[in-house]
């Protein structure tokens, strides 16, 4: 049997519940899927929280859940087949307590997507399952949780927070306290969700351009600017920030410095790997180092900058530690009544 | 001019390539039009080209895998996009390229490895890849199950080298 794509059809849902599409997530059991690079920026994952039981839905986050391991993958650490063993593991544990996955981070959707992408080709299908088989033949115990097969037909669906968000944007708008005021902002869509094919269901919305986030952008009072690094990628790459630097950087400082450019205020994205590269106060200073100039554009994930318009305390919008003169900023000028 | 000569052409190692990873059939449909070469992040800042390595291997070129362009690919899928063909997972056909690398013991440089120890360590100690993650960790007694689908990995390995290193510094 063929895997099941198990992207959420977005499109169905707008086209069944026009006008109201929030309505479809009531009854559903949505966990968030746990980034390891939230934790640098828990208000990624909070503020989507937050923002989920305030429209009074019923979210979670999956106690067992792994890293998507996805960084292993990309550098020939483990197999495609243990990839994807890891992958359905993770999706057998949210399969049981979930109807939806939403995820902030570009990578692991990518990854979730990918893993179960291989299970097209039988060989590795196979490998797969005889990798999960492992655990049923341990003596690990009749009610061991983890027994784990292959899921030919799960409930489970999986979405990216922008996409999510996006179709519920009126309850997000209508959530907000305050808006952008015209503050100028440059959209970062990131490489795995600009060119993702997976959870596409036509060629037309793979090649299309995304928009989504300078649409967020509008529509929150600010004005979204275009930059010419706009598609480019963070630096990230796959590792590369880690295994090649100061080539990586580069990229880094000429997305910072086109933003920069046509004078954003700052850089909105809807992934915390991205956010981690575009940030980080080591690589900003590096980056000083090598091209000999102090780059200081703020950078915000999309979930961290809704619970700031809703609201939310700064400190839990934005980890303190990462705070910046030009942050604090812009904090203070979307917040004044 | 490529530098190429007919005799030097041959399908071997596309074959093999392929008997590996079936999706790697479709490069022969490469046009070398260099869509893909124009838009990567990683032809940008380094060697990296696509469509050198695609000839390379439709030429029956091993010494692609000694090439340290191979490790620059940023496996944004970019390429992927604007292939104007359908189905060359160019990706795909880099990780597989690494693969052979690896298993012919051309491989990654030990100081590029060197930086996955400790994230590795982590991924089988305690379920992610950073230090005090946001919840915790997965559960210690659930660790057996991600060591167990890792058996025999690179990952591993690299993991087993972070013990020994730890011994040795220890003794000393």
């Amino acid at each position: 049997m063929e895997a099941v794509n198990l992207a959420l059809n977005l499109d169905e849902i707008e086209r069944n519940y026009p006008g109201n599409p929030l309505e479809y997530f009531k009854d559903k059991k949505l966990c968030l899927f746990k980034a390891c690079l939230e934790k640098y920026f828990p208000g990624v994952r909070w503020g989507i929280q937050d923002l989920l039981e305030g429209l009074d839905l019923e979210v979670s986050t999956c106690a067992n859940q792994s890293c998507c391991s996805g960084t292993f993958f990309q550098r020939n650490l483990i197999t495609r087949a243990q990839f994807a063993a890891i992958n359905e593991r993770n999706l057998n544990e949210m399969n049981r307590q979930a109807d939806i996955v939403l995820f902030s981070c570009n990578g692991c959707y990518n990854s979730v997507l990918r893993g179960r992408d291989f299970l097209k080709f039988s060989e590795v299908k196979k490998k797969t399952q005889d990798l999960l088989n492992i655990f049923k033949e341990k003596e690990f115990g009749e009610n061991y949780p983890g027994k784990y097969d292959i899921l030919d037909n799960p409930k489970i669906r999986v979405t990216h927070d922008l996409d999510f968000l996006y179709l519920i944007r009126n309850d997000v708008l209508n959530s907000l306290k305050f808006d952008l005021k015209g503050l100028k902002v440059a959209a970062h869509y990131g490489c795995h969700y600009l060119n993702l094919e997976r959870d596409k269901k036509t060629v037309e919305s793979y090649l299309r351009d995304k928009t989504k986030l300078d649409e967020f952008i509008s529509l929150f009072g600010g004005i979204p600017v275009d930059y010419q690094e706009k598609e480019e990628c963070c630096g990230w790459g796959a590792s590369q920030i880690v295994i090649h630097p100061n080539d990586a950087l580069k990229g880094t400082y000429k997305k910072l410095k086109s933003a920069e450019n046509v004078g954003a205020d700052f850089l909105l994205m809807p992934c915390p790997t991205c956010l981690y590269t575009l940030s980080k106060p080591e690589f900003r200073n590096e980056i000083s180092v090598l091209f000999g100039e102090k780059l200081d554009i703020p950078t915000i994930h999309l979930n961290e900058l809704i619970a700031i318009l809703r609201g939310c305390e700064e400190e839990r919008c934005i980890t303190l530690r990462r705070k910046t003169p030009r942050l604090d900023e812009i904090f203070e000028i979307i917040t004044k009544e | 001019m490529d530098g190429y000569t007919d005799s030097d052409w041959n399908w071997d190692f596309y074959e093999e390539l392929v008997d590996d990873v079936d999706e790697n059939r479709n490069i022969i449909q490469c046009i070398f039009c260099g869509k893909c070469v124009g838009d990567c992040p990683a032809t940008k800042v380094s060697n990296f080209n696509i469509r050198k390595i695609i000839r390379k291997v439709l030429r029956g070129d091993r010494s692609v895998l000694k090439d340290s362009d191979i490790w620059y690919c940023y496996l944004c899928e970019r390429c992927r996009r604007v292939c104007p063909k359908d189905n060359i997972n160019i990706p795909l056909l880099i990780i597989n390229l690494r693969n052979e690398s690896f298993k012919k013991g051309y491989g990654p440089r030990y100081n590029d490895l060197r930086k996955y120890v400790e994230m590795s360590e982590r991924f089988l100690t305690n379920g992610t890849v950073l230090e005090d993650p946001l919840d915790g960790g997965l559960l210690p007694e659930r660790m057996e199950e991600l060591n167990e689908i890792c058996n025999f990995a690179r990952i591993k390995y690299v993991f087993k080298a972070s013990k020994h290193k730890e011994k040795k510094k220890k003794k000393s």
